[in-house]
C-alpha cells in the first residue's frame, strides 16, 4: 500500500510541479535557517568536558574592592585570582589535580631556517594535560616536580609543531623560548575545545589553545606576565614584580579536580578557613565568596553564550512557523484542486483513514524533499558564513569561524524539524480533504 | 461611490481558511520586519559612529623583543625615526594599544586624592605624534611636548603615572561637569597626581563595546616592555598598502632581537571588533528578505487559488455587466481586508515580541516607527502580489459562465 500511495503521491506532484517546487523550497528554507543558527548555537552553548562536570571546578575567590566590583553587571567574584592566593592554594592535597596558570607571549626562534614567531604559550602547572585530558601525539607533559625549580622543557601544540618541524616526532629536539634553550617533550594531538572553557579571557571564547606550555616555574624565573587580562584595584606599592606577585592584582587561572562531594566539601572549607585567616590580616573586604564552580556554571557566569545567537534561534523559528503555515496554504489549495480525484476514490470505496494515509505521505515526501534541500542549503550558508569570519579573520583560527562546521547534530536537528514540519503542515489539510463529501465534487464535473 | 467591503467581506467569512492563513503569515511577517529593521538600524548607527579617527588612512604594527640584547627605547627610537621618514607618512607614535581593537588598558581617574573610585577609564599611551597620528582633533589646551614623553614603565618600575595628560570632552565632563576640565588635577589608582593640559572631541577609545567608549585619555609615554611595542602610522590617502609593504620589509629585518608580529590595517582592528554587530545585521537581512518573499508568494499563491475556483462566477459577473476593473477591485479588496487583518494581528505579534526581546535581551524597545513602515511596506507587497491574479481574473470572458464545464 505505502509503494502505491508514494507512487500516488509522486503523481500528484506532477499535476502542479510549481506548487510543489514552492512548498519543497518554502519547507527547506524553514528548516535551512533553523539547522544553521541551531548549529551555531550549539557549537556554541557546549560543554567540552561534559564527563567531567561533577569534579572539575574553577577556583575563585572574591578579594576586590568593598565599593564596586570587577564586573559591574555580574554578581560574581573576579574570574581570575591573585598570585599569592594561588600559591597558598596550590599546596593543599585535597584535590586529586590542581592547576595553576596564565597565557604569556613568548618568541619561538632557533629551529633550523624557520625565522622567530611570537606564540601564545601557557605557563602551567604539570596537572593541565592530565586535568584537561589533553591528548598527545608525541611524548608527554612534565612531572610536578618540573615545575618548581622550573624545567627547560616545552610542550607543542599540533599546529606549531607541524610549522617548526614538519610533523615529525620532535621529542627530544631544541629550540629556543624567548631566547632560551627548551627541550621539546610532547607534541598535543589534534586539541581544540569550543569554548576554550579552561581560560575563556582575551579575545573570545573560541581562540584556539595556546601553541605552547612551559613549566609553572618559569612564571617566576622569567617575570611573565598574563598576557589577556590583568585586573588590579587596590592601590598599593606596584613597582616590581614581586609587588606584584604580592598585590592584590587578579592574573593567574585556578582549577582543581576534586572526586566527590567530601573532597569537594574538603576543599571548600579549606579555601573558606585561609579567607577567614587573611580577612583578620586586613585582606578580603568584601563578603565570604570563595567559590568552587563546575563548567556548566562557569560557562554560564561567562556569558559564552551571546544574547544575539538566542535572539537569532528565536527569529529562524519564526520564520519556520512562517513557512510552514504557507505550506499549509498550498497544501490547501492543491488539495482542495484535486478533490474531484478525491472524491473519485472515495465514491470507489476508499475509506477516509485511506485517503488520509495517502494525504500524509504525500506530504510527509514533501518534508522528506524539504529537509534534503534545507541541509545542503544550510551546509552552503555554514560554509558562506565560515568564510565571512574567516575573511574578517585574515585567515587565522579563532572566534565565531570556529563554530560554523556542520555536523551530526545538524542532520538530527534537520530531520526532527522535518517530521515536525510534515505534522504541522499537513495533518489539517489532509483531514481536511478526508472529509469531504465525494458527491459534491463528483457533481459539478 | 462604495467599495463593496460588505459582500467582500461576507464572502471571505464563508471560505476563512486561506484567509486566516494568509493573515497569520503577515502578523509573523510583520513582527520579524519591524523589529529585526530596528535591531539592523541600531547596529548600522552603532558602527557608524563617529570616532575621530582617520580609520582608512592608518597601519598598525606590532614589534616584540626577544633576546636579553633588546633594549625597548633605543628600538621604539629607531623604529619612530625611520617610519617618520617612510615617504606618504604622515606621522607615526609608539602605543600600549590599538583604538577600536577591543582590547586595551584601563585606569581609573578621579578629582580628589583617596576619593571612591566608581568605573574604569580607559587610557592611551601615546608621543607628540599620537593626536596627529590618529587624526583626532585638539578642541581645548594643547598637545604633548617631546620632552614630556615619560621613559616606559619597566619590571622593576611598574607603577609610575605621567605629569600630565589629555582627555577627552567626554571625559572632562565626566570628571568636571560644567567645568572647564583644562588645568585641573586628577589623580590615578595608586593617587599619583596628573593636569589635564588638553581636550580632543570627538575620539573613541580602544573599547567600542563598552558603555561610555568616548571616556578617554592620552598619557605622554613610551608603551611597556610587558607585551609587545605597538606603532600607528598614518599615510596619506590612497598610500596605506605601498607604505604597509615597503616597511614590514624593511622592519621584519632591522633588528634581529626583535620579531614584527604583524603590520595590519587599522580597519582590520575594527572590522574583527564589530564582527558580531555586522554578521548579525548580515542574518538579520536575510531572513527578512525570504520572510518578505514567502509571505509575498502566500499571498499570490491564495490569489491565484482563488481566482482559478472562482472561474464561474466571475464570468456571470462579467455576463451581467461587471467591467473589467470591478473584477479587479474585487479582488484586491479582498486581498487588502485580509491583509489588514493581518497587519492589524503583526501589530501586536511586534509589539510582544519587541517587548519580550527588551526584556530578555536588554535590547531597545521596538521604536513605533518601524512597526508604522513595515504595516505600510508589508500592505504594500500584498497589494502588489495580488496584482497579477487580480488581472488574469479579469481577462475572463463573460462566456465562461455559460458554458457547462
Amino acid at each position: 500500500m505505502f509503494g502505491y500511495y508514494l507512487r500516488l503521491a509522486l503523481k500528484s506532484f506532477g499535476r502542479n510541479p510549481g506548487i510543489t517546487a514552492l512548498m519543497v523550497i518554502a519547507i527547506a528554507l524553514g528548516i535551512a535557517v533553523c539547522v544553521m543558527t541551531l548549529t551555531v548555537y550549539h557549537a556554541m552553548s557546549g560543554n567540552p568536558i561534559w564527563w567531567k562536570n561533577d569534579r572539575l571546578y574553577a577556583v575563585t575567590m572574591d578579594n576586590w574592592d568593598p565599593l564596586r566590583r570587577l564586573m559591574p553587571n555580574l554578581d560574581l567574584p573576579p574570574f581570575e585570582m591573585t598570585y599569592k592566593d594561588t600559591q597558598f592554594l596550590l599546596a593543599s592535597n585535597i584535590p586529586l589535580r590542581k592547576v595553576v596558570m596564565y597565557s604569556t607571549l613568548g618568541v619561538i626562534s632557533g629551529v633550523g631556517t624557520e625565522p622567530p614567531a611570537q606564540v601564545a604559550t601557557r605557563v602551567t602547572t604539570a596537572d593541565f594535560f592530565a586535568m584537561f585530558e589533553v591528548p598527545f601525539r608525541y611524548g608527554n607533559g612534565w612531572s610536578a616536580g618540573a615545575d618548581k625549580p622550573a624545567q627547560p622543557v616545552i610542550v607543542l601544540s599540533r599546529a606549531e609543531n607541524d610549522k617548526l618541524f614538519g610533523g615529525a616526532n620532535s621529542v627530544g629536539r631544541t629550540l629556543r623560548w624567548n631566547d632560551r634553550e627548551f627541550r621539546v617533550i610532547g607534541v598535543l594531538s589534534d586539541w581544540f575545545p569550543r569554548p576554550r572553557y579552561y581560560d575563556l579571557n582575551g579575545s573570545g571564547s573560541f581562540q584556539p589553545p595556546d601553541a605552547a606550555y612551559i613549566p609553572y616555574g618559569w612564571g617566576t624565573d622569567l617575570q611573565l606576565l598574563n598576557q589577556e587580562e590583568n585586573d588590579c584595584w587596590r592601590p598599593e606599592k606596584l613597582d616590581t614584580y614581586r609587588d606584584y606577585e604580592a598585590s592584590d592584582c587578579v592574573w593567574q587561572q585556578m582549577w582543581v579536580e576534586l572526586p566527590d562531594a567530601a573532597s569537594r566539601e574538603r576543599f571548600q572549607s579549606f579555601m573558606d578557613g585561609y579567607w577567614a585567616e587573611q580577612r583578620h590580616a586586613g585582606r578580603f573586604p568584601r563578603p565570604k565568596d570563595n567559590r568552587l564552580t563546575d563548567v556548566a556554571q562557569w560557562l554560564r557566569d561567562n556569558r559564552v553564550v551571546d544574547n544575539d545567537n538566542r535572539v537569532l534561534v528565536g527569529l529562524a523559528f519564526a520564520f519556520l512557523a512562517l513557512c510552514l503555515i504557507n505550506t499549509v496554504g498550498l497544501l490547501l489549495a492543491k488539495f482542495l484542486n484535486g478533490a474531484a480525484v478525491t472524491g473519485i476514490r472515495r465514491a470507489l470505496g476508499a475509506s477516509r483513514r485511506q485517503i488520509f494515509a495517502q494525504l500524509l505521505i504525500e506530504v510527509g515526501l514533501l518534508s522528506v524533499l524539504g529537509a534534503l534541500l534545507g541541509l545542503a542549503l544550510a551546509a552552503l550558508g555554514l560554509i558562506a558564513v565560515h568564510h565571512l569570519y574567516a575573511a574578517a579573520h585574515l585567515g587565522e583560527r579563532g572566534g565565531y569561524q570556529e563554530l560554523t562546521h556542520f555536523d551530526v547534530v545538524g542532520v538530527v536537528w534537520a530531520v526532527i524539524l522535518a517530521v515536525a514540519a510534515t505534522l504541522a503542515a499537513g495533518l489539517y489539510p489532509a483531514w481536511r480533504i478526508g472529509r469531504l463529501a465525494p458527491a459534491v465534487y463528483l457533481k459539478s464535473q | 461611490m462604495s467599495l463593496d467591503i460588505r459582500p467582500t467581506l461576507s464572502a471571505l467569512l464563508r471560505n476563512r481558511t486561506g484567509a486566516v492563513l494568509v493573515a497569520a503569515q503577515v502578523a509573523i511577517a510583520l513582527a520579524v520586519l519591524a523589529n529585526a529593521a530596528y535591531i539592523v538600524v541600531q547596529r548600522i548607527e552603532k558602527i557608524n559612529r563617529p570616532t575621530g579617527i582617520d580609520e582608512q588612512n592608518i597601519l598598525v604594527i606590532e614589534s616584540e623583543g626577544f633576546t636579553g640584547r633588546f633594549h625597548q627605547t633605543t628600538s621604539v627610537q629607531e623604529d619612530l625615526a625611520y617610519l617618520r621618514g617612510v615617504s606618504g607618512v604622515i606621522a607615526a607614535t609608539a602605543t600600549n594599544s590599538v583604538p577600536l581593537s577591543d582590547g586595551g588598558d584601563n585606569d581609573s581617574l578621579v578629582t580628589r586624592p583617596d576619593e571612591p573610585r566608581h568605573g574604569y577609564i580607559n587610557d592611551i599611551e601615546i608621543d607628540e605624534q599620537g593626536l596627529d597620528t590618529l587624526g583626532v582633533k585638539l578642541v581645548a589646551g594643547r598637545n604633548f611636548r617631546h620632552e614630556e614623553i615619560q621613559p616606559p614603565r619597566t619590571k622593576t618600575d611598574i607603577s609610575h603615572f605621567v605629569p600630565v595628560i589629555i582627555v577627552s570632552r567626554e571625559l572632562g565632563e565626566y570628571l568636571f561637569p560644567h567645568q572647564n576640565p583644562l588645568g585641573k588635577q586628577v589623580w590615578d589608582v595608586l593617587n599619583h597626581a596628573a593636569t589635564i593640559v588638553g581636550v580632543v572631541d570627538p575620539v573613541m577609545g580602544t573599547f567600542p563595546h563598552g558603555d561610555y567608549p568616548g571616556r578617554v585619555f592620552f598619557l605622554p609615554r613610551l608603551p611597556d616592555e610587558f607585551i609587545g611595542v605597538r606603532y600607528l602610522v598614518r599615510t596619506r590617502p590612497g598610500q596605506r598598502d605601498t607604505v604597509a609593504r615597503l616597511i614590514e620589509a624593511q622592519l621584519v629585518t632591522s633588528n634581529p632581537d626583535r620579531v614584527i608580529n604583524y603590520v595590519r590595517p587599522l580597519t582590520y582592528f575594527k572590522n574583527l571588533s564589530y564582527l558580531g554587530d555586522s554578521s548579525m545585521e548580515i542574518f538579520l537581512l536575510t531572513v527578512t528578505a525570504l520572510v518578505i518573499a514567502v509571505t509575498a508568494l502566500g499571498v499570490f499563491a491564495l490569489a491565484t487559488f482563488n481566482v482559478s475556483t472562482r472561474t464561474k462566477q466571475i464570468g456571470t459577473r462579467r455576463a451581467v455587466g461587471a467591467r473589467r476593473r470591478d473584477i479587479v477591485r474585487y479582488f484586491l479588496i479582498e486581498n487588502g481586508l485580509i491583509m489588514s487583518g493581518g497587519v492589524l494581528t503583526g501589530c501586536a505579534l511586534a509589539l510582544a515580541a519587541g517587548y519580550w526581546l527588551s526584556v530578555h535581551y536588554a535590547l531597545p524597545r521596538l521604536d513605533l516607527y518601524y512597526l508604522v513602515a513595515g504595516v505600510l511596506a508589508l500592505w504594500g507587497i500584498g497589494q502588489l502580489a495580488a496584482w497579477q491574479p487580480a488581472r488574469r481574473a479579469a481577462a475572463v470572458p463573460p462566456s465562461v459562465a455559460t458554458r457547462t464545464v
